[in-house]
């Protein structure tokens, strides 16, 4: 009775292997650009960030006819793999990429923990991989050859501005922090503490909070501590909460700051006025004063091109140094002067000129390093603060690429 | 054909897939038919519990993100090799069964259910405040990327788990006294079986393959971290498969599995743009088959054909009566 | 750290307010048709977009749409209810699972659904009790007490108190009762079960979508929200003991007291494992809720 079951085991493997396996490609007129990046799942909206990103690069550069290799162009094509915001499915996707579509780079995934999983496999198909988000200084402790970030680790961009609050001439001198217990919120939150501590503000109250936890008894107790500053660390759900929490109990210190979230319009959306004044990280926004050898001229160029294709979506710095990446590579395939498909001494070869890259872009500027902690990512970049007014960001530090003014102490809830 | 034991038959099946990777070494394949082994392997241990025992473990997650964490932290800090590593992500799973089974099995119903699902969470807690474990960071073990090898191996450890669940559930009276538990706890007690024993031994049963399970994905992905070893996304899986297939069966999950695989990778593979899509299609999948099929796709397919044999035995009888 | 006492009871009880709207219309559920119905959190998300919605499209207080949204989603789940009844009543299988496991579809197929239609990102529902908070201060006690969270405990009171009134005092809460002791005896005493029934799961579907603009308004609101909510639906009902809907604000502010006092004088970080493992054990040690009145 149970043979029959057999039959349509059997069948089934059969049928799913045949039908998810097909035959190697021999197109050679485009070069094959795989994305990792998560569609999907709890870390979708990040990962729609670094898709427009990639998208508006892919689109930018088609649009030139492609990338010129020896007199004759060659378009870009995007094939995505979703990595469902899983460190499985990751590897699974960059399995795909390269062993089935046979890509020659691909652009990388936004949180860290994929890109950790997906970076051994890449390791191992010897495809050079550049991530246009994943912060987390742990990645370059790895020391991954064939992986890449335009990204400079979150430790970096976090410190900066806590220093310029320090600078300011009434500023905070205590400070509560903390920070949900995820890979990249916890280096944040981590990166303002030690940098608090560093520069003299003392630090009340610090610890890693369990995901959307409800923070209200803990900003009860903070409003008696009465801090100059609170630092916080976490995704965009959790920004909108604590905003929340602090309204409703009427507490306004003299500085909030957050990392990655703020920026996003649905920050700005759901606060309203509570959102403006809130601080964050970056290091780039549209109105910066960067010039482009390659791709758009300029900053401005970017943020307008990116808003009439995206209109609901202004680009943030995770977008920007997305579509960077894809600059990068655009760069780098030039320079290598070899025609898809990239066999394995050609990727390899790629990794080297990677290695010697020194761009400047719309982004910035773009130098991997190749020693250290910071281990081929971006650290060359200059950590900007922003500031949220009139519901969209600005640079107010450092000095020379400031819009606007810092607004420093915040104003109270209550007298908005 | 007919005169051959289940067993043997099993096992020229588990060696006739050990083919496979020899014939089809595209890497990728590969990776689908590992994953596949994988989620065979914990839907029938989880079938083992709900199906056979009657009793809804929504904490399995934690057999396999235990048999994770142990392989990991014996492969990393201890430096063990990766077999004796795995297995003892095994044994620790099934440690944890035992002392957590003793008292949570006493629960029952929902409160089974619930119960296990807070000891989930509590696990995945716990993963997550330790420095030992990485804490959210994860644990990156060192990369081994050989996709046959891997293939095999969970060939083996599931095609072992089935084999075994097989003989303790199909052939021996094991399985029969399971089925008594769980069609009347009380009254198996005056047939003189002794539930709580019985319970006890399935749960370490299903826990340890799990662990084993869990041990091997850890080597495999490379990378580990509470959420995608202790979140509830391994057991929501696990329960689907095993209700689509059909409970009660070791059958059942197989193909339950393999049909929910196939449709996951499809969908993730060809429509990722669409991907919200597959939620829908797969909640309303889901809801239809516990609606129209209760007893999953193979569940009916056998109850039907069962009933088709009873028909014909009767009308049978009915051409001959006894005289 | 005594001075922060009153205020850690407070939030503690606010908290449990919070708990309470998430886990009364689940508990009525399942004491009265017996059915874990896993999307409960699904339904507290669809009640905050249908309240975004309509906030957006007339521009009124969100608060406002609370009796729209009610009367939606009661409607949905009366007619819903006959179809969980048939997965319920199944004669093979096993009822109770297969009952968790339809409403676990249907938990998938509205989330996608709403992540279809709203997106991915975090709204906010903003009432005009969004920022106001009573102060207190005396000498040096005090106690801030934000309105729109004390506006959630009052609405979860009030609901209790209704349904209270309507399960004592009322015919059909006899009728429901009738059907929550024992669903045929009550037929043969000439009660309707189908009407009954599915007039209690759309009660619970209206008073969950209710809350859930209650708990946009407190907190946010997402496609993805549902599974927390559920888990602490579920968590909440098991420790008051499943059935028993007098144990529910208990146990929605035992829970809530716990964090409070975890996040003001323990370690944050430990909170939610202490809170797992509290409830894990009481389950062992009581295992049909506190109380011990379960079902």
């Amino acid at each position: 009775m149970h043979r029959k079951g057999w039959w349509v085991v059997a069948a089934l493997m059969l049928a799913l292997g045949l039908t998810l396996v097909t035959g190697p490609t021999m197109a050679a007129d485009e070069f094959k650009i795989g994305v990792i990046t998560s569609l999907s799942g709890d870390l979708a909206t990040g990962g729609s960030v670094t898709k427009r990103g990639y998208d508006l690069w892919a689109k930018a550069v088609n649009a030139q006819g492609g990338i010129e290799i020896k007199g004759k162009k060659y378009p870009v094509r995007l094939i995505y793999g979703d990595d469902q915001s899983q460190p499985a499915q990751a590897a699974s996707a960059a399995e795909r990429l390269a062993a089935q579509e046979k890509v020659d780079a691909i652009l990388g995934p936004y949180a860290s923990g994929t890109t950790l999983a997906a970076a051994p496999v890449l390791e191992k198909y010897k495809i050079p991989m550049i991530t246009g988000s994943a912060e987390s200084p742990l990645i370059w402790k790895q020391k991954f050859r064939y992986t890449f970030g335009t990204i400079p680790p979150v430790n970096f961009t976090g410190s900066a501005a806590i220093k310029v609050l320090a600078a300011l001439p009434q500023g905070p001198k205590t400070a509560v922090i903390y920070g949900t217990n995820d890979t990249f919120s916890k280096a944040t939150a981590e990166a303002f503490q030690s940098t608090a501590e560093q520069v003299g503000i003392k630090v009340l109250r610090f610890n890693i909070l369990p995901p959307k936890q409800d923070m209200t008894p803990l900003m009860s107790a903070a409003k008696v501590l009465n801090p100059d500053l609170i630092a916080f660390g976490g995704h965009d759900e959790e920004l909108i909460n604590l905003v929340k929490v602090l309204t409703q109990i009427n507490f306004t210190p003299k500085a909030l700051i957050m990392h990655y979230g703020v920026t996003e319009p649905a920050f700005a959306q759901a606060l309203g006025k509570n959102a403006n004044e809130v601080l964050g990280a970056s290091v780039w926004t549209g109105s910066l004063p960067t010039k482009g050898t390659l791709g758009w001229p300029t900053a401005k160029a970017y943020a307008d091109a990116a808003v009439a294709e995206y209109p609901k979506d202004p680009a943030d710095y995770t977008q920007a140094a997305s579509s960077a990446a894809g600059l990068v590579f655009q760069a780098a395939l030039s320079q290598l002067a070899v025609a898809p498909p990239l066999d394995e001494a050609a990727r390899t070869k790629l990794v080297e000129v990677l290695e010697k890259i020194d761009l400047q872009t719309f982004y910035g500027h773009v130098k991997f390093a190749t020693e250290g902690d910071y281990y081929h990512s971006n650290a060359g970049l200059t950590p900007l603060m922003v500031q949220i007014t009139g519901g969209k960001e600005a640079v107010v530090a450092p000095a020379d690429s400031a819009q606007a003014k810092l607004v420093y102490p915040m104003t109270p809830w209550d007298k908005r | 054909m007919r005169g051959l034991p289940a067993w043997l038959w099993i096992l020229l099946v588990i060696a006739g897939v050990g083919l496979v990777p020899v014939v089809m070494t595209d890497a990728f394949f590969l990776r689908l038919f590992t994953e596949a082994l994988m989620w065979i392997g914990l839907a029938i241990t989880w079938d083992l519990m709900a199906g056979y025992v009657g009793y809804l473990n929504f904490g399995h997650g934690v057999s396999f993100g235990v048999g994770a964490y142990a392989t990991a932290l014996l492969i990393v800090n201890a430096g063990w090799p990766f077999e004796p590593a795995a297995a003892l992500g095994g044994v620790a799973a099934g440690l944890v069964a035992l002392i957590s089974g003793w008292p949570t099995l006493r629960l029952r119903g929902a409160y089974f259910a619930i119960g296990t699902w807070a000891l989930n969470r509590a696990v995945m807690q716990l993963a997550l405040v330790l420095d030992i474990t990485g804490g959210a960071d994860g644990m990156r073990l060192p990369a081994f990327l050989r996709p046959q090898f891997f293939s095999w191996v969970m060939l083996g450890v599931v095609g072992a788990t089935f084999l075994v669940l097989w003989l303790l559930l199909e052939q021996a009276p094991f399985g029969l006294k399971l089925k008594a538990i769980r069609e009347d706890e009380s009254g198996s007690l005056a047939i003189g079986l002794n539930p709580a024993k019985l319970k006890l031994q399935a749960y370490v049963l299903s826990a340890v393959p799990a662990g084993i399970i869990g041990g091997v994905y850890a080597y495999w992905i490379t990378f580990i971290d509470p959420a995608s070893t202790l979140g509830d996304l391994v057991t929501d899986q696990a329960v689907v498969m095993a209700i689509f297939g059909g409970l009660g069966t070791l059958i059942g999950p197989v193909i339950g599995a393999l049909l929910l695989f196939a449709f996951k990778t499809y969908f993730w593979a060809y429509l990722s743009d669409y991907q919200v899509l597959y939620l829908i299609i797969l909640g309303l999948a889901i809801a239809a088959t516990v609606f129209f099929l209760p007893d999953g796709f193979w569940g009916t397919v056998t109850r039907r054909r069962e009933g088709r044999r009873a028909l014909q035995k009767g009308m049978a009888l009915a051409h001959f009566p006894e005289k | 750290m005594l001075i922060l006492l009153p205020q850690a009871i407070v939030d503690g009880i606010l908290l449990g307010g919070i708990y309470l709207t998430v886990a009364m219309g689940f508990s009525l559920a399942y004491g009265v048709l017996h059915v874990i119905d896993f999307a409960v959190g699904e339904w507290i998300m669809l009640g905050a977009f249908v309240g975004l919605t309509f906030t957006n499209w007339f521009h009124l207080d969100p608060l406002l749409s609370l009796p729209v949204v009610f009367v939606i989603f009661a409607a949905v789940g009366w007619m819903l209810q006959p179809l969980l009844q048939r997965v319920l009543s199944g004669s093979r299988g096993r009822p109770v699972l297969m009952a968790l496991v339809f409403t676990f579809g249907l938990a998938l197929a509205f989330r996608g659904s709403a992540l279809t239609v709203f997106g991915i990102f975090t709204h906010s529902l903003n009432t005009a009790l969004s920022q106001g908070s009573w102060h207190v201060n005396w000498g040096s006690f005090f106690l801030t007490i934000p309105l729109i969270r004390l506006a959630g405990l009052v609405y979860a009171l009030a609901v209790i108190v209704v349904l209270n009134y309507l399960l004592k005092k009322t015919d059909f809460g006899l009728a429901v009762r009738a059907v929550a002791q024992h669903k045929e005896a009550a037929g043969l005493m000439g009660v309707d079960i189908k009407r009954t029934s599915a007039a209690v799961y759309g009660l619970y579907v209206g008073i969950s979508a209710m809350t859930g603009v209650f708990i946009g308004a407190i907190v946010s609101l997402n496609a993805s929200m549902g599974p927390d909510l559920s888990l602490f639906a579920f968590f909440v009902v098991v420790l008051a003991g499943m059935g028993y809907l007098s144990g529910v604000p208990w146990a929605s502010f035992l829970l809530g007291l716990i964090q409070s006092f975890f996040l003001i004088y323990l370690n944050p970080s430990y909170v939610l494992l202490a809170l797992f493992t509290i409830l894990y054990g009481i389950l062992l040690i009581s295992p049909t809720g506190m109380f011990r009145k379960g079902v």
